[in-house]
């Protein structure tokens, strides 16, 4: 193990390597991989990176990576890849594919503005128009959890009990390209905490067959219960997975969702992401200057850990949705998802959205500040509030 | 020197531009700061950020875990990487007290005015970096340097600078330009700090309530975007316009401006093409038909695939446009020009153009001189010499036929006139003496080709052998068939590379079936007493010629081989050997050189011109002679300086020009599509051999005009426009407008230039 001051980029590209590089024993790892502001770093780090057994394939478009990599998992490599922004929009189809075909491929997506108008930096727009697909969804707050989320990622994605893709997103240039220190663990290391892949429907020439062809409707339904079974499944593989984590890294890399003073707030705080550290840091100061105010950091979005929210929020009569992504009409996503989560358990909850920082704004201290004198003095839910800092 | 900074966080602001490495900067500090334990952040703020562009770093350490990722507004010091950026923005937020690191040669204490209010550090990290070659001399990398120079501000062991370095990778000379930054570092600590707040930050900590305060809208404003970025202090180059000139012009003995017309024509404007060419020249049909086109011959068109048919689109504008010509004003002088060729006849031209009253004499009873005389109607049709003409004589130009200049006749036009100019040409003809025989039956070409314009010979059933390989050859030649010869036979004594006469006309000549011998010399002619064959009335005794050294023309010198004689039974011998000019009119021992004033008889000037003067024998030659000699009497008469140049015109805002010509090397020829010349339709050899109707119909529309690849002249193709891609090249009319503000000198305007317009200069 040894700690090193590198980017968010860094991380991913350490930790897709090093997952890749521990199935060598097996059928090795491989990627299509095409690179993206802010996302670049991350593809020079696999291309650069000395795999035993592997296959880094430069293709001409994110379609393509991913194109590359359902190939190369459906041969029972260990399969990843990355992107950002508008490169996911137009990886979507095969992103899509990746998960019906229930492979167990990483992806690491720089949360990037979707143009236009041009904008490079953070909003997590681009991975929440993936959110209705059979992928679960992480939301990393700094590069060490962007490092660790990766790694557990290919544990979980690839446990028989689920058998689906995994995102593991950071924000543009807040995470990826901040160098910070980060622990970096060693190859022997990563390879006694992900076992070799055993993809049970790995393509084989001795046995061919057909992977999705036509299928009448209750056959085609039931597979999509199947999908629904195996993500009712995640919170507990995924538990499993944070326990292993601990044994073997001797690391709580944390869990689905991270509370704080939740269990007397009478106003808890939801947030997601980077925004995390400035929330964390705001609610800390206030708990000890007496106030009663929670925190919770969503950190798997999808499935959405919806009975760890609810039993977050079980002291609360307010809860403030923070919400760095807009779906057009509705507000922020992280909010419907927690509206939807106390549908029928708390009607009385007031649950306010705050779209903050959206298109790459800077979420400062007093922001936060101004969030919880708002949600305090509110009386009723309205539309969401637009506030970024400048 | 800094009080502990222990316990504390401490934020860094790098200010530098993009390509000096300021992230790294940041890095560097970072790292040194995390070898010793401390919790790190090093970043950067990024966006369109190019090589040259301002741009930020920060830094962040702190003996704690740092729980903070929002930007660095208030720093506790700033470290500037370029000098050029030292103003009021670098301390945005900067905490009193608080250190300022600038790369300059200045000493700190000369920016105490301008920052009263911190401790200030200097060092020359720009000529560190340099010595130790670390970036380029125009870039050079100061990061390494200032990291040096920001462990001994800030108080760190120069040695925990050095783990950093080292620890990224970075050894050499970057450790060198860091230890000798330590080393040089000034500094300025002021005795007592002003107690004044914290300086009024523009981006501080501010909320922006997006319901509240609106942006520009997308659909009602200009689509969401940023204002535009000045960008124009990245550049290190900028582009500007040039103007070449284009070979074709170059060579046109009349000086046109053969791209402005093929411009024009490009453009479907036949009429401004031709006004164009009457700029310079009065005869456009006459010469689009019998121009040798030295300007096909030198097009850079060749090295893509072949020349753009210059001559063919002459004769287009001249005869489908229309172009009215006037004197600009009405002056007082008169001046006589002797002899109507097409020498005199520009000189004519351009004079009344100008304004004189001139009086042409012309010594025969028609007007045109060898253009109607010694070139066949074939090639050039009277109607067209008439309407060029014509065109002239509108000018209100008198012409006096009939009138034989002597000396006598010389001296009265000298007092009678203001100038003179003597455009008589090459009257005498060169003769052989091919012994005693049937003197009828030996010629001299140019009496041949008049006496056919007048319809006076015949030559049916004849075996005609001509003498000689310019153009006068070619045309005795072609005639003599149409004349009714069942034999016309060169015979010329060097080879087909010698030959004098255009290309064209030696193609179109044995297509007609006219026979070319090489290398042999006529000696004598005698009659034909009763030959086998009787083939001939006369026989032509010949010897074979072989190549020898080059003469003082550069052609090789024929040289006789002994023992090869041998006879040509024939009917009659032409003889197109070349003429020289008659100087009989000047006074004895008078030399003729081009364009000088040869006599001073009154004060009154006499200038020889045209072929007389410069026996150039084309009558391109004879235009540009003309033009010349009229505006060198003009500036003489009125004792002025108008420069005699060829013309290049400029299309719009030239800032550079350049007297030199532009080849093929300095286009981009690959930016063009290969298209093959388009000519005009010819009658059928074994058709126009039997008339003297023109034999090529011309052009039927000016679209070979469009093949010209403009050298060197801007033709508004609007590559650079388009390829832009700051949208900042503008066109207006045929301007082209550079906005250096928002240029960030990327060049690739001077890339997709495909004729050497665009080009770069550094700042």
């Amino acid at each position: 193990m040894s700690v090193e001051v590198v980017s968010g980029n860094h991380a991913a590209g350490y930790a897709l390597s090093v997952a890749g590089e521990a199935n060598r024993a097996a059928r090795g790892a491989s990627c299509g991989i095409y690179p993206i502001t802010p996302q670049s770093e991350i593809v020079e780090y696999v291309a650069s990176f000395p795999f035993h057994k592997s296959r880094v394939v430069p293709v001409e478009s994110e379609h393509s990576a991913m194109a590359v990599s359902m190939g190369a998992s459906l041969a029972g490599a260990r399969a990843f890849t990355a992107s950002s922004s508008n490169g996911i929009a137009y990886m979507v189809e095969n992103i899509m594919v990746a998960g019906y075909y229930r492979l167990p491929i990483v992806m690491v997506a720089v949360n990037r503005t979707l143009g236009p108008p041009w904008n490079i930096w953070a909003d997590q727009g681009d991975t929440l128009m993936l959110r209705d697909f059979p992928w679960i969804q992480f939301y990393a707050e700094d590069n060490q959890e962007v490092l660790d989320t990766t790694l557990m990622a290919f544990r979980l994605a690839e446990d028989h009990r689920i058998l689906l893709p995994a995102l593991i997103a950071m924000d543009a240039f807040i995470v990826s390209h901040t160098q910070a220190e980060t622990v970096l663990p060693d190859q022997s290391v990563v390879d006694r905490y992900l076992p070799e892949l055993d993809l049970p429907h790995r393509l084989l020439h001795e046995d061919p067959k057909t992977l999705g062809g036509l299928a009448w409707p209750e056959v085609a339904m039931s597979l999509r219960l199947e999908i629904d079974e195996a993500m009712d499944r995640v919170d507990e593989v995924f538990a499993e997975c944070r326990a292993a984590f601990l044994d073997v890294f001797e690391r709580d890399p944390g869990g689905a969702i991270e509370t704080l003073g939740t269990e007397d707030a009478e106003i808890v705080i939801v947030v997601s992401s980077s925004i995390a550290t400035t929330a964390r840091e705001i609610v800390k100061r206030r708990r000890e200057a007496g106030e009663r105010i929670g925190f919770v950091k969503i950190k798997m979005f999808r499935p959405f850990p919806e009975r760890a929210l609810r039993e977050a929020c079980s002291a609360a009569n307010k809860v403030a949705v923070l919400d760095r992504n807009y779906a057009a009409g509705v507000g922020g996503i992280f909010w419907q998802e927690a509206k939807a989560a106390f549908q029928g358990y708390r009607d009385d909850l007031i649950i306010q959205d705050y779209l903050t920082g959206l298109c790459g704004g800077d979420v400062t201290p007093p922001m936060i500040d101004e969030v919880i004198a708002d949600i305090m003095a509110r009386t009723a839910e309205t539309k969401p509030v637009w506030m970024t800092a400048i | 020197m800094l009080e502990s900074a222990k316990n504390t966080m401490v934020e860094i602001r790098i200010h530098g531009r993009g390509g000096q490495g300021g992230v790294t900067l940041a890095k560097l500090i970072a790292t040194s700061r995390f070898l010793q334990g401390q919790s790190v952040q090093a970043f950067g703020l990024y966006a369109a950020e190019r090589s040259g562009a301002p741009i930020q770093a920060f830094c962040r350490y702190s003996d704690d875990t740092i729980h903070n990722r929002n930007l660095i507004y208030e720093p506790d010091h700033v470290i500037v990487l370029d000098p050029t950026l030292v103003g009021p923005g670098i301390t945005g937020g900067l905490k009193p007290g608080g250190w300022i690191l600038i790369n300059t040669p200045a000493s700190p204490d000369t920016l105490q005015e301008q920052f009263p209010s911190n401790r200030l550090a200097t060092v020359d990290a720009t000529s560190i970096a340099r010595r130790n070659k670390l970036g380029t001399r125009t870039v050079p990398i100061v990061n390494t340097a200032l990291a040096g120079a920001a462990a001994r501000m800030l108080d760190f062991d120069l040695d925990e600078m050095r783990a950093a370095v080292e620890h990224l990778g970075f050894g050499g000379s970057n450790l060198t330009a860091a230890e000798e930054a330590y080393d040089q570092l000034e500094v300025f600590e002021p005795a007592t700090l002003p107690a004044v707040s914290r300086s009024k930050v523009a981006s501080s900590t501010g909320l922006y309530h997006a319901d509240e305060e609106r942006g520009p809208s997308f659909v009602e404003g200009a689509g969401g975007g940023l204002p535009g970025i000045e960008t124009g202090l990245w550049a290190t180059e900028q582009p500007h316009r040039q103007q070449f000139v284009p070979p074709c012009n170059h060579v046109c003995p009349a000086g046109n401006d053969v791209q402005g017309f093929l411009a024009a024509l490009a453009n479907d404007d036949v009429d401004n093409a031709l006004a164009i060419i009457v700029r310079t020249s009065p005869f456009p049909s006459i010469c689009g038909r019998v121009c040798p086109a030295p300007c096909m011959a030198s097009c850079n068109r060749i090295e893509l695939d072949e020349a753009v048919n210059v001559r063919q689109l002459e004769r287009y504008a001249g005869d489908h446009g229309q172009a009215t010509v006037k004197p600009v004003t009405t002056r007082d002088e008169h001046i006589a020009v002797i002899g109507s060729g097409p020498a005199g006849l520009t000189a004519a031209y351009h004079l009344a153009r100008l304004g004189y009253y001139v009086t042409i004499y012309e010594q025969g009873w028609e007007i045109g001189g060898l253009l109607r005389t010694g070139i066949p109607g074939y090639r050039l049709p009277s109607d067209v010499l008439d309407r060029e003409i014509g065109r002239i004589l509108s000018l209100g130009v008198d012409v006096e036929v009939g009138e034989s200049i002597d000396r006598n006749r010389m001296l009265e036009l000298t007092q009678s006139h203001d100038a003179v100019l003597v455009a008589t040409g090459l009257q005498e003809l060169q003769a052989l003496r091919l012994g005693v025989g049937d003197t009828e039956a030996v010629e001299q070409g140019i009496d041949f080709l008049d006496r056919s314009h007048r319809g006076e010979v015949r030559v049916d059933d004849e075996h005609v052998v001509i003498v000689g390989g310019g153009n006068t050859a070619m045309d005795a030649a072609r005639s003599a068939l149409r004349l009714g010869a069942t034999n016309s036979q060169v015979i010329y004594r060097r080879t087909r590379t010698e030959m004098p006469a255009i290309k064209e006309e030696i193609e179109e000549a044995l297509q007609e079936g006219v026979a070319i011998d090489f290398l042999i010399q006529p000696i004598t002619l005698r009659i034909n007493e009763g030959g086998a064959s009787n083939e001939g009335r006369h026989v032509l005794a010949c010897r074979r010629m072989e190549l020898g050294e080059p003469d003082e023309s550069g052609r090789r010198r024929p040289v006789e081989v002994a023992g090869s004689d041998f006879e040509i039974e024939c009917d009659r011998v032409i003889l197109a050997l070349g003429q020289s000019p008659d100087v009989s009119v000047f006074p004895e021992g008078t030399e003729v050189r081009q364009g000088q004033e040869l006599l001073g008889l009154l004060e009154t000037p006499v200038y020889a011109i045209g072929d007389l003067a410069t026996r150039d024998g084309t009558v391109a030659g004879a235009i540009g002679s003309g033009r010349r000699s009229a505006l060198h009497i003009h500036n003489t008469l009125n004792d002025i300086d108008v420069p005699v140049t060829r013309q290049t015109e400029s299309s719009g805002n030239v800032e550079v020009w350049h007297d030199e010509v532009i080849r093929s090397d300095s286009l981009k020829l690959h930016l063009f599509e290969r298209r093959p010349a388009t000519d005009g339709v010819a009658i059928a050899p074994e058709v126009r051999r039997t008339t003297f109707d023109e034999i090529h119909a011309g052009l039927t529309d000016p679209s070979e005009a469009k093949r010209c690849l403009s050298c060197g002249v801007c033709n508004s193709c609007d590559l650079c426009v388009t390829f832009c891609p700051e949208g900042v090249l503008k066109r207006v009319g045929t301007d082209l407008i550079f906005d250096y503000s928002h240029c960030k000198g990327c060049g690739i305007c001077v890339t997709e230039c495909p004729r050497n317009v665009v080009f770069m200069s550094h700042l």
